[in-house]
């Protein structure tokens, strides 16, 4: 027996485009067969999650049971009552396994402990939406035979992008026509190709040849001050290049997949490297992570702060908000400095952001607005991104604290 | 609809088979041999990527009078001493092929030997062993990453036959290797190391993976070869004598050696010094006060190092290379310590039939032996010229060794000098 | 309540908060424009909640449907009735 991890290597495609097939002679007969595509998600679930894995697939199944049990009870109690204090509660009982798990590999410094799994953060966030949406009275039912294939769907289980209940289950439930199909299928492997293109040549160069060199030369001029050094720069470019590429083709993979499987799993990158400033570049960067965040921490939090008035300015209730919302991301990446001083960077960058905007809109003709101030501003939001990549690296880290 | 599909399927399908008849097939398309001048360049580019790779290593022992010449970081220390420059500019009747970089150790050149056992089949080679390999936790994780090359493993699992070198080889490799960077590779090894067969999948894998990554190596490994060396090579000649006169270079290292440390009183060359120790000089006082060198896996990764020159019937010289004393006695290394992986070194080496062996352990302080910290120049490249040099021009004899496989056993990997007397 | 006067109280909301009369484009997209944000669209259903006393979680609030001025007196409309 052979196990994988997602999108490893050409032979995972392989078997993926050879378990699809019958998904694609279906659909362009009009019809979708569920029970085959169950068995092919459980397929590859056991490929990622079974033989060295096996504890992962322990912990997944356990983690499934429990988020399932919570979600439809949550659901149970709501058709009868509403009171605040039990979603709360319910909502923290849905976060409790990925807590742990982070506080886990804070403590032991390991990558997953005996309760965690590749991917259980993705899971969380399909949890903790399915459960506010029912709050809301948004999500009025559930179906295991809905709810299960939302939150196992294998195409991105491990990492995203992170999609939502109802729009999910309206592309699952729902058979495409014939010609639309094809307009999907050809998407689909444009998306892979430019996934392959991505993740196993750009991210390559960047991740396995560059980045160990730079590394290594950053490394090696560490006694300067603060260890700066021209090649701490191209550690800088490379590791965000790297990121970029590595992620965006794994995303890729996933969409493309998806489409393929007739469901058009949200894009997570949109040009983020053309980003005009940093709510911009928030928008076209892991865009179903910070859309996730932005509907479901922000507005709620931001809608909860003006409401009671908690600040006295709607400015100040935004400011803060944008804080808290962005440190509870850099919390979410991991329970170390680095993750959270990206966090709260971004956070301080927003609120820089948005004060800039005002003032530009309080001064209208003032301000020269050209193409070379466009320039200056993809440059400028550029950089600082790749500044906080370069903290979010970990490589700071490595490079100050960790005795040689 | 057909027509629709054939066009997202069939460029697909095209690109597929052109891959195909390009990776899987045996063909070599006419691009096997690699010119003099590559082999000249890659001989001394120490480019690790020549390391991992096959075609040029090959061909260059194969058909020309290269001689492997395995070691770590001292290769990059050219001087006018050194062996590459010595026996380019006396024309002998070899080349050295250097194989070794900063943190290659006995397990990379172990995996290194795999694609040139045909080469070492009796032939010379040398094989340049630094005690400070041998520290407690053995080759780092990273550097042998590094060095890891998938052709050579394959190579390697494609000749294995569950031995107890192959079952220590595989326990290694399953230890260090990062599982990521190929998942049914790694899952050989701890099969291999359990004592069971690769099965078949596992077999065909590795047989397909080979054959694209011989393909790759045909295709790719001679694009772009570093002429840097070389070039520092073709300088250094120029200084020297126009015949071999023992004592005329000898002054001149000596020259050398003074002319270039003239910055700190460690004997280390200035621009070694200005650029890596003078900023954090005092940051070195006692920091090697606590290494030791006695107790290490490395002792049974250069087992399997010995092995494979026995199999193959290699003629070896090894050359253990000393430490900058002054430097030694800031940094607090114990020279007590070296001695003792010296003395557990020549012990398996000798008792194993392994006999030219040259001990410079202990010349760290003749001046300008060393052109930095630990590695040799001027001096001491003369004096290991003048022991390899002539072991190298005279005739192969076919050397006569007796193996024993319990230098695998932890127990020797972790005897004290006092066990050696007890170890049989 | 009639409809102009909900025209006119979502019209007023959204001059307020984009400091720009919008009454003479109907279909420009809010959000595209950078007119609005996801604070803007806070304050949006805040006021509304508070003019027109409509109720709209934020779990309802899809950017595609309320994306223009004419998408949003629709959706108004709509939860009135």
């Amino acid at each position: 027996m052979i196990f994988f991890q997602p999108y490893e290597n050409p032979f995972y495609f392989f078997i993926l485009f050879i378990a699809l097939l019958p998904i694609m002679i279906s659909i362009l007969h009009g019809k979708k067969i569920h029970i085959y595509e169950s068995l092919i998600s459980l397929f590859f679930l056991f490929l990622t999650f079974g033989g060295p894995s096996w504890k992962q697939g322990i912990a997944l199944i356990i983690y499934t049971i429990y988020e399932t049990c919570l979600t439809f009870g949550y659901l149970y109690y709501r058709k009868r009552k509403n009171n605040q204090l039990v979603f709360y509660f319910t909502i923290f009982l849905t976060i409790l396994p990925l807590a742990l798990v982070k506080i886990a590999t804070a403590i032991h410094n390991q990558k997953l402990s005996l309760i965690g799994f590749l991917g259980i953060s993705y899971l969380t966030f399909r949890v903790v939406q399915t459960v506010m949406e029912t709050r809301d009275g948004v999500i009025k039912q559930l179906k295991l035979s809905q709810f299960l294939p939302f939150l196992l769907f294998f195409p991105t289980i491990s990492s995203g992008p992170i999609d939502r209940y109802r729009r999910f289950i309206k592309d699952y439930e729902q058979v495409p026509k014939q010609d639309e199909y094809l307009e999907m299928i050809k998407k689909g492997i444009h998306y892979i190709f430019i996934g392959f293109l991505y993740k196993f040549i750009l991210a390559y160069i960047f991740g396995t040849l560059l980045l160990p060199e730079v590394q290594a030369a950053a490394l090696a001029q560490r006694h300067n001050f603060l260890g700066l050094s021209w090649s701490l720069l191209g550690v800088m470019y490379v590791y965000s290049a790297d990121l970029f590429f590595d992620f965006a083709g794994y995303s890729l993979f996933a969409v493309g997949t998806s489409y393929i499987m007739g469901v058009k799993t949200p894009m997570n990158f949109n040009r983020p490297w053309q980003s005009l400033n940093i709510k911009d570049f928030w928008n076209r960067w892991h865009m179903s992570l910070s859309f996730w965040f932005r509907d479901y921490v922000y507005m709620r939090l931001l809608f909860m702060f003006m409401k009671k008035k908690t600040f006295k300015s709607r400015i100040t209730a935004a400011n803060i908000t944008y804080i808290l919302n962005m440190l509870l991301m850099g919390f979410w990446h991991g329970l170390t400095w680095y993750y959270i001083v990206y966090g709260l960077f971004h956070g301080f960058a927003i609120v820089i952001n948005d004060a800039w905007l005002r003032f530009k809109k309080q001064h209208p003709n003032k301000l020269p607005h050209n193409r070379a101030t466009k320039y200056l501003a993809i440059f400028l939001t550029a950089h600082v991104v790749c500044f906080s990549f370069l903290i979010f690296s970990g490589f700071l880290d490595k490079l100050w604290f960790i005795p040689k | 609809m057909f027509k629709k599909l054939f066009k997202i399927f069939g460029p697909i399908i095209f690109a597929l088979l052109i891959i195909f008849l390009l990776l899987i097939s045996p063909f070599n398309y006419g691009l096997k041999k690699v010119s003099n001048d590559d082999q000249k360049k890659a001989a001394v580019s120490l480019d690790h990527k020549i390391i991992k790779g096959k075609r040029i290593k090959e061909q260059a022992l194969g058909q020309n009078d290269y001689v492997a010449f395995f070691g770590s970081s001292e290769w990059s220390r050219f001087d006018p001493m050194h062996p590459a420059v010595l026996a380019e500019k006396y024309n002998r009747n070899y080349r050295p092929f250097l194989l070794g970089a900063k943190g290659t150790q006995s397990l990379v050149h172990f995996l290194n030997m795999q694609t040139i056992t045909n080469n070492l089949k009796n032939k010379k080679a040398v094989y340049s062993i630094s005690p400070q390999w041998f520290v407690p936790k053995g080759i780092r994780k990273d550097a042998f990453n590094f060095y890891y090359s998938p052709l050579e493993a394959t190579e390697w699992l494609l000749n294995e036959s569950q031995t107890p070198k192959d079952q220590y080889i595989a326990k290694r490799f399953s230890q260090l290797l990062d599982p990521n960077s190929d998942h049914v590779l790694h899952q050989t090894f701890t099969r291999i190391e359990n004592g069971k067969k690769p099965t078949k999948f596992q077999l065909l894998y590795i047989k397909m993976r080979h054959q694209l990554l011989l393909n790759e190596d045909r295709l790719f490994s001679s694009i772009y070869i570093s002429n840097r060396n070389e070039n520092k090579i073709k300088l250094c000649t120029k200084q020297l004598p126009p015949t071999y006169d023992y004592n005329k270079i000898y002054d001149l290292a000596g020259e050398l050696g003074k002319q270039n440390t003239s910055n700190n009183r460690f004997g280390i060359s200035d621009k070694f010094y200005r650029k890596q120790i003078a900023k954090k000089v005092k940051r070195f006082k006692g920091f090697q006060a606590k290494e030791k060198f006695t107790k290490s896996p490395e002792y049974a990764d250069f087992q399997a190092v010995l092995e494979t020159f026995a199999k193959n019937n290699t003629d070896v010289i090894f050359v253990l290379p000393p430490v900058n004393q002054q430097w030694q006695k800031y940094t607090g290394l114990s020279q007590q310590e070296i001695q003792n992986a010296v003395t557990k070194i020549k012990f398996q080496l000798k008792s194993q039939g392994f006999n030219h062996i040259v001990d410079l352990s202990n010349d760290g302080d003749i001046p300008f032996f060393m052109t930095d910290t630990i590695h040799l120049g001027w001096r001491g490249w003369l004096y290991f010229d003048s022991a390899v040099g002539p072991f190298l021009e005279n005739h192969h004899r076919p050397p006569h060794y007796q193996l024993n496989n319990h230098f695998y056993d932890r127990k020797w990997q972790q005897a004290t000098v006092d066990q050696i007397v007890n170890f049989k | 309540m009639e409809k102009s006067k909900i025209k006119e109280t979502v019209l007023s909301v959204l001059q307020d908060i984009t400091g720009t009369d919008l009454s003479d484009q109907m279909d420009v997209n809010l959000f595209d424009t950078a007119l609005m944000d996801s604070m803007a669209t806070v304050e949006m259903l805040l006021q509304l909640q508070e003019k027109l006393g409509i109720d709209v979680q934020i779990s309802e609030f899809e950017r595609s449907q309320w994306d223009t001025p004419n998408k949003i007196i629709d959706r108004v409309n709509g939860t009135l009735q």
